[in-house]
């Protein structure tokens, strides 16, 4: 008698905690959509200009910049230009440098790249899925993400100056491990 | 310090008895030799977890067991949730994410109060670790307190001893003494009878009786109990991703969207919003705006093939079909739409122009040219056209390259490449504004213009709508006037909440609307003692003794029976 009262103790209060620690836990860590330094990026799948579908996966366990920009927005249209040169100079050592346009039209964007001269993957969103699952506020923002897959910076607004991206890129490639 | 729990009748009790469990004696010492009423709680019975030797387990157990840690647990909750309503909390604010907007909406809106409301949290005052900790601990209150006094209480009632302690009679709420004239059993079979014919049921030992009435209304606040269990539990529900789901999605008119997360697609074939005419209204909303419907025609698609093909066009099955108004959502499957806003806001969706002969100004053909994902060439008469470019919303950057200033159709601008008879081989290249607006115009002639003197354009063609408005109408152009917002949401917790708060009531009416009723008798020689206890109208039980005292040859008025009132 006493042992199966004890027993029933044991049984609510585990379930109390179960059940407790499970809805706490969620009001405690309900996850911000804004990324920051540290996060682990959320994945993606999208069709890029190439008509292939491009994959998280894909760049996975390599030095990753993820710069999402459109051709609606002034800083990103010049910051385009250095991102195509530093991704020339870098390639060759396993940079991966990948677009993702903000839900324009596949013409639009086409015409761009065409002028600016890109050959980085560019990758289309779709109603600005991918864009609010990265939490973006403002355009472009650039996420560099290392080959452990974690975000080592994220930069907001345009980043100007090929030496800045620069400075940036030797920081991600010396954490590529 | 130890207490002796064997009662002189023999019967063993737990620690923490106050009345006997078999015979009613009072236990506790100045119990015994006060002069009082019993107090009557759980049939003094023992809760369930009181132990001589507690342990942490135990300890823990006996917080939660506690009524007055029970009443200081809704207070603290009830004071919580309060708070939540000072200022509007940011789940209300449905355009805004982010910590910074929130901080920012909170400071702007409520000043230095704001500020301080949203840095302690209280923005989100019900979604709080802290308030839904103060939940759980009263959900768990809730199952320990009701374990641990049904219980025993259940035994205490289903083992009653029918011959009680003299005490225990004597000093129950109401009591009647004297003596007994005549034949013992004659009178109580007699008594018997009578308190059945009040719906009693009654029990007789060795010149003792006991009649009892309603006892399951005892049991009502332990339904109710369980009812508010399963309530708190489907409202914590809310948390697990899958029964949850409130969302807002804007879609103007002819505009296909998915419902984010879902495999579902919804469109917006056309919103509409009346007003109520002047003579409809009271004379003091007269002139003034008062809306009569919002409408939203929609159609909700599930997707059947390459749903998550981000190459080709995903497959949509129309499932469902409904004018949403207002309190009247689309529903499918657990799914509801409401409509919870509207913007007035023009927006392209196509246009049917022509392609012209510049110098005869006939047409040579018309086509249909969409705002969103323009197809890549048109077959007009004998010419080709190939879209070479597309900016949604024309402007020119920095460098005096063409761009787009948004992603919205607000100022689009196309830009053909015309291929055919008689026509130089790299083609004619025709930039093409279809906004009806002087600017337009004025930037289609001189890019025209240029491409002239570039040699891309020959000015053989012209492309425009014609007949742009007939009977005072846009005619050849389709556009949508309003954008609707509409909320989605999922609740699958809310036919639990919904069972919940049922036995809940159960629970309620079953402990309100009856009275458990009980009626002790001993006979001892000549004298009669009778006691009798309820939870509540104490004067429905001295009125039924009375009446069946009274059925007996024994006349008193109700009144006299009442011990609280005698001792006073």
């Amino acid at each position: 008698m006493g042992n199966r009262r004890k027993w029933i103790q044991y049984v609510i209060l585990t379930v109390v905690l179960l059940v407790g620690g499970y809805a706490i836990g969620n009001a405690l860590f309900t996850k911000s959509t804004v990324l920051a330094k540290g996060d682990k990026p959320p994945g993606f799948r999208l069709a890029g200009l190439d008509n292939e579908v491009h994959e998280w996966k894909d760049y996975e366990g390599k030095p990753l910049i993820l710069n999402f920009w459109g051709t609606f927005c002034p800083p990103c249209r010049n910051e385009m230009p250095a991102l195509q040169k530093q991704y020339e100079k870098w390639k060759g050592q396993g940079l991966e440098l990948v677009g993702i346009n903000l839900s324009e039209d596949r013409l639009t964007v086409e015409s761009f790249i065409r002028q600016v001269g890109v050959n980085f993957p560019i990758l289309l969103d779709k109603d600005k899925k991918t864009e609010k699952r990265y939490g973006l506020k403002q355009y472009p923002t650039t996420f560099f993400i290392t080959a452990d897959g974690t975000i080592q910076e994220v930069v907001i607004g345009g980043l100007l100056s090929e030496e800045e991206i620069q400075t940036r890129v030797e920081r991600l490639m010396k954490t590529k491990s | 310090m130890f207490q002796n729990t064997k009662c002189e009748c023999g019967h063993q009790n737990p620690v923490g008895t106050v009345l006997c469990e078999s015979c009613g004696k009072p236990l506790v010492e100045n119990l015994l030799t006060d002069e009082g009423t019993l107090e009557m709680r759980y049939d003094g019975v023992a809760r369930r977890s009181q132990k001589a030797n507690p342990q942490v387990i135990d300890r823990i157990w006996n917080f939660f067991s506690s009524v007055k840690i029970a009443v200081y647990l809704i207070a603290i909750t009830l004071v919580g949730a309060s708070l939540g309503t000072i200022f509007q909390q940011e789940s209300t604010l449905i355009n805004m994410s982010g910590y910074s907007e929130f901080r920012d909406f909170y400071k702007e809106k409520y000043g230095t109060l704001g500020v301080i409301y949203h840095a302690l949290g209280l923005s989100r005052t019900y979604e709080s670790w802290w308030f839904v900790g103060l939940l759980v601990m009263i959900g768990t209150s809730l199952v320990v307190c009701s374990l641990d006094r049904v219980l025993p209480l259940y035994r205490a009632l289903t083992k009653q001893q029918i011959r009680k302690h003299l005490q225990f009679i004597t000093r129950q709420q109401v009591v009647y003494n004297g003596a007994l004239q005549g034949d013992k059993d004659v009178w109580l079979t007699e008594f018997a009878k009578q308190m059945k014919r009040k719906r009693y049921r009654v029990w007789q030992e060795d010149g003792g009786l006991l009649a009892e009435k309603n006892r399951f209304s005892r049991w009502g606040p332990y339904i109710n109990h369980i009812g508010l269990i399963i309530f708190l539990l489907a409202v914590l529900g809310r948390g697990i991703p899958a029964w949850h789901m409130d969302q807002y999605l804007s879609l103007y008119e002819g505009e296909t969207r998915q419902i984010p997360d879902t495999n579902y697609y919804v469109k917006n074939d056309k919103f509409t919003v009346e007003y109520y005419k002047d003579d409809e209204l009271a004379s003091n909303q007269k002139g003034t705006k008062v809306v009569k419907l919002y409408e939203t025609k929609a159609r909700l698609y599930e997707c059947t093939d390459f749903c998550d093909d981000p190459i080709r066009k995903p497959v949509l099955t129309e499932v469902e079909k409904h004018d949403i108004h207002v309190n009247s959502a689309l529903s499918y499957k657990g799914m509801s739409l409401y409509q919870n806003s509207f913007q007035e806001r023009v927006r392209f969706i196509s246009v049917h122009p022509s392609l012209m002969d510049a110098t005869t100004g006939k047409a040579l053909g018309s086509f249909d040219l969409l705002m969103d994902d323009p197809a890549e060439s048109y077959e007009v008469g004998p010419y080709t056209l190939t879209l070479n470019d597309y900016y949604p919303d024309f402007s020119l950057d920095d460098q005096s390259r063409p761009m787009t200033k948004t992603r919205e159709p607000n100022n689009p601008a196309f830009v053909f490449r015309i291929k055919g008879p008689d026509i130089q081989a790299k083609g004619d290249v025709y930039i093409y504004f279809p906004m009806p607006s002087e600017k337009s115009k004025y930037y289609e002639k001189i890019l025209n213009e240029s491409f002239k003197q570039r040699g891309d354009n020959t000015g053989r063609f012209t492309i425009k709508v014609e007949n742009p408005i007939v009977d005072g109408k846009m005619n050849n152009i389709k556009y949508s006037e309003y954008t609707t917002y509409l909320n989605i949401r999922v609740d699958k917790a809310m036919p639990y909440i919904w069972v919940g708060a049922a036995i809940s009531m159960i629970g309620l009416i079953m402990g309100f609307y009856w009275q458990h009723r009980r009626i002790w008798l001993r006979i001892d020689e000549d004298k009669l003692s009778l006691g009798a206890h309820t939870n509540k109208n104490s004067f429905g039980l001295r009125a039924d003794v009375a009446w069946a005292l009274g059925r007996t040859g024994i006349e008193v008025p109700p009144k006299s029976l009442d011990n609280r009132r005698n001792l006073s």
